[in-house]
């Protein structure tokens, strides 16, 4: 009976504690409130506004793959976003902050990151997320919550056909990754036989079945299409299989830790002669060190590398001698986190509202809508200007190809 | 209740249990002869080259279960405890071939940067690895013994298992912050290079014995050989041998139950460890989560075999990784179904054969 | 004397290995940036400032010496003292040569990041607390064995007569205090006090909601599910003993019940949210049953074994592009509607708090009364001796594959309100590691009873969100935490006592009548 007494007592005080938390925590404003010092505009903003006191924090969210086998997209993109914090983030004595969570780049751990991101009335935009099936789960939320995103690298064409206000991305869309990717391989490289891997993500899905369709349009042959299971270190019987329909191609929809896997292992399934094609998401550093002989010859399209210029030396800088690595060696993206987050900080800028009281009103409706009209913006990669969509970059992707151990542009 | 009455229940419910067992296995047997029969004579997609590729892939997949299989079966013939940390330990000895192997490539050899230590001296740098990973090993599964284990023997079942997986779930996360949760790779010496072998033609179509599946499944036969020899021949195994059947009894006879323990852990710990740089050397990756899933399907493995018996988890693991990777082929299903197939397989063999396929203990079973 | 000696030796040895682990893993600075916080310090740049970590190092000298002088014999001031520093000096000795080591790192400007992720240059800077490698390493030992003195000192002063008597005084009169607080209770008006203390948390319960923000709210409302949970799976675990690894499977099928029924992709059914949980409800009661009917044979383990396999299973078919079509692939289905309660959406979290709490008080009731019930008491005869309780006619089967089948539709519920309120779900949720979660959160909050269930679901989901500093740590702990339970309170924080009925006439054994705790 006392264990039972104290427990009640504890779960009494626990609520305490807790409901006495909140009133730390910066809350919203009620939209429609009249107190003195809140701008007119928050009351006709139709998602309210973002209350900022002295002394705290503008966050901009980022949901990325953190841990696990992708981990090293998530944490170079969140890195080139931190600098972009370093760089513009502070507005009239109020800073900003990138808060990256981690969702582990699957649908699940986008929806409970956006979920989050959504309850924390600070965060009021999201460079993110970063891969499009996790992008995907978590559009709904934020639509509901009036959460802006502007993601670096989410390259699913369907995000931006689905209607929504809030989504935009600066990368490209795959409908300009995956079918000239079919159409390379079947002019310049003179297949005709594709075989089509993927890891079943919407990503890695699309690409797979977008390069096999237009393969097929061209003439070609698409003699398999078949879903690997993602996280595996151990292909060969898939291998074998593809193998057994003798393909001169092999199109994989995926990212590193897999296509490492499946280059490492065509030789030894009867594949020692068919070419690898990958997509952005099997570029880096990482895939070379991990094919390493295997991988000469493997084909990826990534975003074009941004023309050299003063402010990309100067990232390159701050990014190696803070972080010990290169730019765009973990993946292809890390300029494209440093303009995302900056373009979100200048959204906000434009948009944000130093009230008479001392406090930062940020009308959320209207920093979605900034966002989605966005023009000019002049970052590392390029100048971005978002159309009605929310496709913000109108530069298509480039293929490259490995060669002595090195990724150099293809021809 | 009186008697009759319970009878007549039992009667009844052992009657049910004795029509539907055969109809179910009937059922299933008429499955699987259906499949076989649509793949092989039907479609025959698939040639010999491609079956002999299958079949090679699945021994080389189960002899790494087999390997952690081992172990775990050890584990439970001694304390009938499932150890869920041992894929863990597995993973610390992984990491620490990896470790030895960035080791030696920092080693001058020669002025030649092809020529690297580990290609010059190939045995030496394997034996090595070898040896740091399952000392590392070792010391890891004793430690977890001594500090997770050993205060929980008296205790309900449940408690230790709860025990194991927080043991696990704290070496995951803390290889994943002291090592940060890049994927790493596994620098093979030449020889061993990941994905060369003996090239066979079949069919027109060259099919190769990778050098480092034949060198992980004989060397899970040699440390089951080993181990088995130990188990049966020497003091120390008559005396895990003693403690596997009675503890009390054991400790009375004059065994240090205490140290025949630590030892089995110890050995087990060893196991894995050489399984772990096994699994570097062949598969190449190495990061915090790998030895969760290969742990759980060795355990699968040392079920299906027959828990507690050594011979049962190796073939338990080669049965395995056949069925894994022969199975979605030759039953006409999708390949990301295997672990489907073989968790049914699990179902279905412990349906009809609840103590595995060859069945026998260590020492008896204790009820 | 000897023994002495190695104790403190040996605790010192353990503190010094678990200061190097700590600091590899980078806990030293984030204690310190949390101390930095508590104070009000500035924080420039990326460390903490060097006078925080200087705390870390020397609370942890002071546990060192705490701990060594408990386990010493001499437990007077002196071989308190003794013990303390001797523990201090050698974690000292090993700080030191560890920071000697960092401190080579740094001297040849070695980045080690590829291996060891935190050793930062600034990083080590920090450790060695901004002073050359000889000095730094020289005050890191210092540190630790002054504190461990201090450590040895308080607790030998423990020890000292005066202190005990004040302590032990100390405690009679709180425990007169709590007498005379907790007489209400026992007293006449026992009745009213409680009605009055659970109007008093009926009143927290309704009004809270309303007060602390959507954030909390879903943190509530997530602890509220994983309670549903815990009492589910204490059902089946608790109380009829049949180990289950695959629990959240039938947390899945009500999750995908309430999915497949009420999204856009891939059916668009729309049946709405009511019909949608009964139905997933319902589902997950027939697997259970249909999972339980081939395995009522199986042993502990291997039931455990095949749980978890059956987990998996519907795991990966949920996940399979073959069945995409069905139930929505890796992708997951989205845009999963709200209830509609008399014509009117919910769409706020404070609607689904209170739907949530609505759920767990049924659910906490119908485990209350199966638990009081001839059903209970048959669950327990079958926990604790299976073939026993068929011999005195227990119909074990039924009972068993009530016991899955009940779980399960708890399950279902839980999964169904789940699905519905974060609009969204898909297959990597369903994993093994949420399996495992809910099994450490009845373990660890005590199996079997309702208040236990409570708390477990409020530490393991409750506090990792109060405790959001600890983030990367959070799993660390978690592993952690579930070793150091079991090893001190195996039977949970709020053990179940065995139900004890008492018999009128006069017991002939006198020894049996009064059974010890519930030794599980």
């Amino acid at each position: 009976m006392k264990a039972k007494k104290l427990f009640v007592v504890m779960i009494v005080l626990s609520f305490l504690f807790t409901a006495c938390q909140t009133s730390n925590s910066p809350t919203d404003s009620p939209s429609g409130s009249a107190g003195d010092g809140v701008p007119a505009v928050c009351a006709s903003d139709a998602f309210g506004c973002a209350v900022f006191k002295k002394g705290d924090v503008i966050k901009i969210g980022m949901g990325a793959p953190m841990t696990g086998g992708d981990a090293s997209y998530g944490i170079d993109i969140s890195q080139g976003g931190m600098i972009a914090i370093q760089d513009f983030g502070e507005l009239n004595g109020f800073k900003f902050t990138l808060v990256a969570e981690d969702d582990g780049g699957t649908a699940e751990g986008g929806a409970a990151v956006a979920n989050k991101f959504a309850s924390d009335p600070a965060v009021v935009a999201v460079a993110g997320h970063i891969y499009s099936g996790a992008t995907s789960a978590a559009m709904p939320v934020y639509e509901k919550a009036g959460i802006p995103l502007l993601s670096p690298s989410a390259s699913l064409p369907a995000l931006t056909t689905m209607g929504s206000q809030v989504f935009n991305r600066i990368v490209f869309t795959d409908a300009r990754q995956g079918p000239p990717a079919a159409e390379y391989l079947f002019n310049k490289l003179g297949k005709r036989k594709l075989a089509a891997l993927h890891d079943g993500s919407d990503y890695g899905k699309g690409l797979a079945e977008a390069v096999a369709a237009r393969f097929a349009e061209l003439g070609g042959e698409v003699v398999i299409t078949e879903a690997i299971t993602k996280g595996e270190t151990d292909y060969t019987p898939v291998l074998s299989a593809v193998a057994a329909k003798g393909p001169d191609a092999l199109y994989f929809g995926g990212y590193t830790a897999e296509g490492a896997v499946i280059v490492n292992q065509m030789k030894q399934t009867g594949l020692e002669d068919i070419v690898f094609f990958g997509c952005d998401g099997t570029y880096g550093a990482d895939f070379l060190s991990r094919t390493g002989a295997n991988g000469e010859n493997a084909f990826a399209t990534i975003a074009p590398i941004p023309a050299e210029s003063p402010e990309k030396a100067a990232f390159d800088a701050a990014y190696l001698e803070q972080f010990g690595k290169e730019a765009g060696s973990l993946s292809p993206y890390t300029w494209n986190g440093y303009d995302a987050t900056g373009a979100l900080i200048s959204a906000v800028k434009s948009v944000a509202v130093l009230g008479n009281d001392g406090n930062l009103y940020v009308p959320r409706g209207a920093l979605v809508t900034a966002v989605r009209t966005l023009k000019d913006y002049k970052g590392v990669g390029g100048t971005y200007s978002c159309d009605a969509t929310g496709e913000c970059n109108t530069l298509p992707p480039m293929f490259v190809v490995v060669k002595d151990g090195a990724w150099v542009p293809a021809e | 209740m009186n008697v009759t009455s319970i009878q007549k229940l039992t009667r009844k419910g052992a009657r049910i249990s004795e029509i539907l067992r055969p109809l179910l296995g009937a059922i299933i047997v008429i499955f699987l002869l259906y499949r076989l029969y649509d793949v092989f004579i039907v479609q025959q997609e698939y040639g010999p080259e491609t079956w002999l590729r299958l079949a090679i892939a699945g021994l080389v997949i189960g002899s790494v279960y087999a390997l952690i299989a081992i172990g775990y079966t050890l584990v439970y013939g001694i304390l009938f405890m499932i150890n869920f940390a041992h894929g863990e330990v597995m993973m610390l000895g992984a990491y620490s071939g990896f470790f030895v192997f960035e080791a030696f490539k920092a080693i001058k050899v020669s002025t030649d940067p092809l020529v690297t230590f580990s290609n010059a001296y190939p045995v030496l740098s394997v034996l090595i690895a070898f040896l740091v990973g399952m000392s590392v090993s070792a010391l890891a599964g004793f430690s977890l013994e001594r500090i997770a284990y050993r205060p929980l023997r008296k205790a309900p079942r449940l408690v230790p298992l709860i025990g194991a997986i927080g043991a696990s779930i704290f070496l995951q996360n803390a290889a994943q912050l002291l090592f940060s949760p890049q994927l790493r790779d596994v620098t093979n010496p030449e020889i061993l290079a990941r994905g060369s072998g003996w090239g066979i033609m079949v069919n027109g179509s060259r099919v190769i014995l990778p050098y480092t599946g034949v060198f992980t499944f004989f060397l899970s036969l040699i440390l089951l050989a080993g181990l088995y020899l130990v188990v049966q021949k020497t003091r120390l195994g008559r005396s895990m041998r003693a403690v596997a059947l009675d503890k009390k009894t054991a400790s009375l006879m004059g065994i240090d139950v205490d140290r025949t323990i630590s030892l089995t852990f110890l050995i087990s710990g060893a196991l894995a460890g050489a399984a772990g740089v096994m699994w570097g050397i062949h598969n190449g990756l190495v990061y915090y989560f790998v030895g969760f899933i290969p742990g759980i399907k060795a355990f699968t493995a040392a079920v299906l075999g027959g828990i507690g018996n050594l011979p049962g988890a190796m073939l338990g693991g080669l049965f395995l990784g056949l069925i894994e990777s022969l199975g979605p082929a030759a039953l006409g299903i999708d390949f990301q179904l295997k672990d489907v197939i073989a968790f049914v397989l699990l179902i279905i063999v412990l349906i009809f054969r609840p103590s595995g396929l060859l069945g026998e203990r260590l020492a008896e079973e204790k009820l | 004397m000897k023994h002495n000696l190695r104790q403190s030796f040996n605790t010192g040895l353990t503190f010094g290995f678990v200061h190097v682990f700590l600091v590899l893993i980078g806990f030293n600075t984030l204690i310190g940036s949390l101390f930095a916080k508590l104070l009000g310090a500035q924080v420039s740049g990326s460390q903490p400032p060097v006078f925080t970590l200087m705390i870390y190092t020397a609370l942890l000298g002071i546990w060192a010496g705490l701990a060594a002088s408990k386990k010493a014999q001499k437990k007077n001031l002196a071989g308190s003292l003794a013990a303390g520093t001797l523990a201090g000096f050698i974690a000292g000795l090993i700080g030191f040569l560890f920071s000697l080591g960092l401190g080579w790192f740094l001297v040849n400007r070695i980045d080690f990041r590829q291996y060891l992720a935190f050793l930062s240059f600034d990083f080590i800077k920090a450790t060695l607390f901004n002073l050359s490698p000889l000095p730094g390493a020289l005050l890191s030992g210092g540190i630790f064995s002054a504190a461990g003195a201090l450590g040895g000192l308080l607790n030998g002063v423990g020890h000292l007569p005066v202190v005990i008597n004040r302590v032990e005084s100390f405690r009679q009169f709180c425990g007169r205090t709590w007498q005379r607080a907790s007489a209400p209770l026992h007293g006449r008006h026992r009745l009213l006090i409680r009605i009055a203390l659970l109007a008093v948390l009926a009143a927290l319960i309704i009004l809270l909601p309303l007060e602390w923000g959507s954030y909390w709210n879903y943190v509530a409302g997530t602890v509220g599910l994983y309670v549903i949970l815990g009492l589910g799976l204490n059902i089946i675990v608790g109380l009829s003993g049949q180990l289950v690894l695959g629990y959240i499977a039938f947390f899945a099928i009500g999750a995908y019940t309430m999915a497949l029924l009420n999204a856009p992709i891939p059916h668009n059914l729309m049946w709405g949210f009511w019909p949608a949980v009964v139905l997933g409800v319902l589902l997950a009661a027939a697997a259970g049953l249909l999972l339980g009917l081939p395995l009522m044979r199986l042993r502990g383990d291997y039931l455990a074994i095949v749980t978890l396999g059956f987990g998996e299973i519907i795991r990966i078919l949920l996940k399979s592009d073959v069945l995409t079509n069905f139930t929505g692939g890796p992708r997951g289905i989205q845009n999963i509607s709200g209830p509609v309660l008399f014509g009117k959406p919910f769409n706020s979290d404070i609607q689904f708090t209170y739907l949530i709490f609505i759920a767990v008080v049924m659910t906490a009731f119908v485990y209350n009364h199966l638990q009081n019930s001839r059903t209970g008491r048959a669950w327990l005869a079958i926990r604790e001796d299976e073939t026993v309780a068929r011999a005195t006619g227990v119909n074990t089967t039924r009972y068993k594959l009530l016991a899955l089948a009940l779980g399960a539709a708890f399950a279902g519920l839980a999964g169904a309100i789940y699905a519905s309120r974060n609009q969204f779900t898909g297959p990597e949720e369903h994993s093994l590691m949420a399996s495992i979660n809910v099994i450490s959160l009845i373990i660890v909050g005590g199996m079997g009873n309702i208040p236990g269930t409570i708390l477990g679901a409020f530490a393991l989901k409750g506090l990792p969100e109060i405790l959001r500093e600890f983030a990367n740590y959070r799993l660390l702990t978690f592993g952690a935490l579930l070793v150091v339970m079991m090893l001190s309170r195996p039977n949970g924080l709020i053990p179940s006592k065995r139900p004890r009925y008492k018999i009128k006439e006069e017991p002939e054994n006198t020894a049996d009548g009064t059974e010890g705790e519930d030794e599980r």
